[in-house]
């Protein structure tokens, strides 16, 4: 199975509409937009985003996330620690939740988007669609990992109770929302075109 | 034809593209996020504070993590860790502080746990039921050192901040209804608390730390007395029932009061110590001050009955009160016979204080002083003083001539001081008084006047108008043997006996009078006055133109006369007298004087018939009265012979100083010797 890229045909697609012109074309003659040359020199974004998000996830998770103040007194939580409290109140539903959310889901798009941009240019014939499947998946599910924010934030909003119970943001909260930006920003600085990159190697080393 | 050269073919590469070009503006997010990032991390580092440890006996309800430590009720600190010191003897708390205030916690800083209470007051630090215990601290606003290790107080300071007051330490010798939290008044207004009521030292008593707050704390000096108010105190008197309650809240946790009585004490530095007195009465009477320690105490032992001597009662050293009775027992003692006999033994408490010498003196330093004094002749005995002198005190005073003595210093349980007799009493002082005053009487003045006197007596005796008298003096002379014969006539003898009877009873209750010998004396005392001021002069006068004419009558012829009616009465009486030991009255006499106590009944009937007596004389003097009535008022003689008569009359009323005489010697009475 062969493909011909637009690169190796000598056009460039509009990243809008999806119509092709020769290589040069500064706009999209019919939606007007600018046409964008795939390079590789674009994955510096991807590689800057990433990183950016991963220097913002580590406090985001050594940071207390949730300052809670009850009647009993005042309680810090950082994300996995909230997760194992959880767990030994027998929340092992809600705690699955969290832990998905806020754990997994950064961390498999870290290491997600890290493998897509390692694999431009260097990847197997087979498996390019796969690797636009991942690229499609984390686009997608990156503004769930939002949920963790989300809920501190309608937490902090609704439970204001006065000296009975309050739940205060902690720095971290602000720490995990720039980290999940920065990998939505990465993923979408990333260009899928560049998955195709590859066949051209392929072809031509016949 | 010409071929225009073309131009060389330029080599055409692409610029060389240098990385700066190549690279993102995107980059800078990265680093800008590594920026902030490293800058919080090390802002949190550096901003952690500094660890200090603090030794607590327990941990209750100390969390890691979670337990604040609080400086004015505001979080300055959280505790980290919960541990042990080296020897488990005690819980080491590691509280991290916050940076700012890490500074001022120096080795002045004191800490300890705010739990919640429930007693008999009330609730407090209700809120640490929700919030946990805490750990709260003070320390002053002076930055010095920072020593790591502290050891937390055991219970809440009296105050947090000792310079907003002066705290004092009041000793009682039992806590009575007072409470930890109950008010110290002054006044009536509550200006300070109590607070750590614990045992003393010795478990012989409480001690109780006091918090006087600051404006009120100038109140204070160390002439202060404290006493309690608690409960409340009834009273009923001739006003009916009195209820004092001094406040709700010292009826529920009890209270203290103080005042100042006595000027000239100093400022309180903060825990000097001080004495609780139970009542207000006991604070202004003791004469022991704020002494706290144990009163010099000694024993006294007296051979004499004490009765009336009570606990309490004072005791004056040089008529100085100095200290007071504080017990009395019997001590059995064996002396070197082997007999046994019991003394009674008082126990005395001194303060140094009344004695000259300083507050705090030490025990032995005051036996020491007592020591040198008794050497001298310094000796404890029982003293009464009052108005009737029946309040007995213990004098410690020099005794003249006394018999030396030395201190018994060794003995148990107190040394001992030696005694002296008791002292008189007041009666026996005022008796004295009386006589010396008696002894200043004019004692000189009034015999020279007696002097006088007679000499005007003899002169009154060559006046014309006595020397009429003798002729009347026969008649009346014949009228008294008339009633002698009467008297004969009416079995005189048995009366007199009677009468003597009376005379005993009368001689018993003189004897019986004697017991009232202070009002006698007394009135004595006032009679010697009166006689002082009589007009002995004019008496001495008017006696001097009596007897002047007496001298007259007796050298008259009729005064010739005189002897043989005198003689003639005197017969009567001899004859009345045989007649009288004819009817045994001699032995009736003895028999009378034998049985004195007998004779008692017999006193009434006497007495009854005495005024029949009596009237005969009154009448005798009527007799003469107008005898000398019908001389008229025409000479002095009148008035003088009256004043006689009277005399006379007043001589039988003195019949009772004659009854003395016979009581005393009956023989002497009858045998005329």
């Amino acid at each position: 199975m062969s493909f011909l890229t637009a690169k190796d045909a000598g056009l460039t697609g509009c990243t809008r509409c999806g119509r092709v012109w020769p290589e040069g074309t500064a706009d999209c003659g019919r939606c007007g937009a600018r046409l964008q040359p795939v390079e590789t020199r674009s994955l510096q974004k991807v590689w800057a985003w990433w990183l950016a998000g991963l220097i913002f996830y580590i406090p985001a998770n050594l940071m207390p996330m949730l300052r809670t103040a009850t009647l009993a007194g005042a309680q810090e939580n950082t994300i996995l620690g909230g997760v194992i409290e959880l767990v030994a109140h027998h929340n092992y539903g809600v705690a699955a939740i969290v832990f998905f959310a806020s754990i997994l889901i950064p961390i498999g798009k870290f290491l997600a988007i890290g493998y897509l941009a390692l694999a431009v240019g260097t990847e197997a014939r087979i498996g390019n669609h796969r690797h636009l499947h991942l690229y499609e998946v984390v686009e997608f599910i990156g503004r769930w990992s939002m949920i963790d924010v989300f809920v501190v934030a309608i937490l902090s909003a609704l439970v204001r109770l006065g000296f009975v119970a309050t739940v205060h943001p902690g720095p971290a909260a602000a720490a995990f929302a720039l980290s999940v930006a920065f990998t939505m920003l990465s993923a979408q600085s990333f260009d899928p075109r560049l998955i195709w990159r590859g066949e051209r190697a392929r072809n031509e080393d016949p | 034809m010409t071929d225009d050269p073309k131009p060389a073919e330029m080599a055409v590469k692409p610029a060389p593209d240098p990385i700066w070009t190549r690279l993102s503006v995107v980059w800078l997010v990265p680093l800008l996020a590594l920026a902030v990032t490293l800058g919080v991390a090390w802002k949190t580092y550096s901003d952690r504070g500094m660890l200090i440890e603090i030794d607590f006996a327990d941990a209750t309800g100390l969390v890691p993590g979670e337990t604040p430590l609080k400086f004015r009720e505001v979080e300055v600190g959280r505790v980290e860790t919960v541990g042990f010191n080296e020897d488990l003897s005690s819980v080491r708390i590691g509280v991290r502080v916050h940076k700012d205030v890490a500074p001022y916690i120096d080795a002045a800083a004191r800490f300890w746990l705010v739990r919640p209470q429930v007693s008999a007051q009330g609730i407090s630090r209700l809120d640490t039921v929700l919030s946990g215990t805490f750990i709260e601290g003070f320390w002053d606003s002076t930055p010095e050192g920072e020593p790591a290790i502290f050891t937390g107080l055991d219970r809440p300071p009296v105050a947090p901040d000792p310079s907003k007051g002066t705290w004092i330490e009041l000793r009682a010798d039992d806590a009575g209804g007072l409470a930890d939290g109950a008010p110290v008044l002054y006044r009536g207004v509550t200006v300070g608390r109590l607070q750590n009521l614990r045992l003393d030292e010795t478990g012989s008593g409480v001690a109780i730390d006091a918090y006087i707050e600051a404006p009120h704390d100038q109140r204070l000096s160390t002439t202060t007395r404290f006493w309690d108010t608690s409960g409340f105190k009834v009273s009923v008197g001739a006003g009916g029932v009195n209820l004092d309650v001094r406040s709700l809240a010292t009826l529920v946790q009890g209270g203290i009061e103080f005042d100042t009585y006595t000027t000239g004490g100093t400022v309180v530095r903060n825990g000097t110590p001080f004495r609780l007195y139970r009542s207000a009465e006991d604070a202004k009477g003791s004469i022991f001050g704020n002494d706290v320690t144990d009163p010099a105490r000694y024993t006294l032992l007296f051979d004499d009955a004490i009765q009336g001597l009570e606990r309490g009662a004072k005791v004056q050293f040089r008529g100085v009160e100095a200290g007071e009775v504080t017990d009395i027992s019997i001590r059995l003692r064996t002396d070197s016979v082997g007999t046994r006999y019991a003394q009674q033994q008082v126990v005395i408490s001194l303060s140094p204080e009344r004695m000259g010498l300083a507050r705090d003196t030490d025990t032995a330093v005051v036996t020491e002083f007592l020591r040198a004094e008794v050497e001298q002749g310094l000796r404890a005995r029982i003293a009464g003083v009052g108005l009737l002198g029946t309040t007995l005190v213990v004098e410690l005073t020099d005794i003249p001539d006394v018999a030396p003595a030395v201190m018994g210093l060794d003995a148990e349980p107190y040394p001992t001081i030696p005694t002296g007799p008791a002292s008189q009493n007041d009666l026996s002082a005022s008796a004295q008084g009386i006589f010396t005053r008696i002894e200043a009487l004019p004692i000189e003045q009034v015999l020279n006047s007696a002097i006088r006197t007679l000499d005007s007596i003899s002169a009154a005796a060559e006046s014309e108008d006595i020397r009429k008298m003798p002729g009347e003096l026969t008649g009346l002379l014949e009228e008294l043997r008339t009633l002698v014969e009467g008297l004969n006539a009416q079995d005189a003898a048995n009366k007199t006996i009677a009468a003597i009877d009376g005379v005993t009873e009368a001689a018993s209750s003189v004897l019986v009078e004697i017991e009232g010998l202070g009002d006698t004396l007394a009135s004595t005392d006032k009679a010697a006055q009166a006689v002082a001021e009589m007009p002995l002069g004019e008496i001495g006068q008017k006696i001097d133109g009596i007897l002047a004419d007496l001298r007259g009558m007796l050298g008259s012829e009729d005064a010739a006369q005189l002897p043989r009616a005198l003689s003639d009465t005197l017969s009567e009486t001899a004859g009345l007298l045989a007649d009288l030991r004819a009817g045994g009255a001699a032995e009736k006499l003895n028999g009378t004087l034998s049985a004195t106590q007998e004779a008692a009944s017999a006193i009434s009937g006497a007495t009854d018939r005495l005024p029949a007596l009596t009237r005969k004389l009154e009448d005798l003097v009527t007799t003469a009265e107008g005898l000398v009535q019908a001389y008229g008022d025409r000479s002095a003689f009148n008035t003088e012979m009256l004043n006689t008569m009277r005399e006379l009359r007043r001589a039988t009323a003195a019949f009772g100083s004659l009854a003395r005489m016979i009581e005393r010697n009956p023989r002497a009475f009858i045998l005329g010797r």
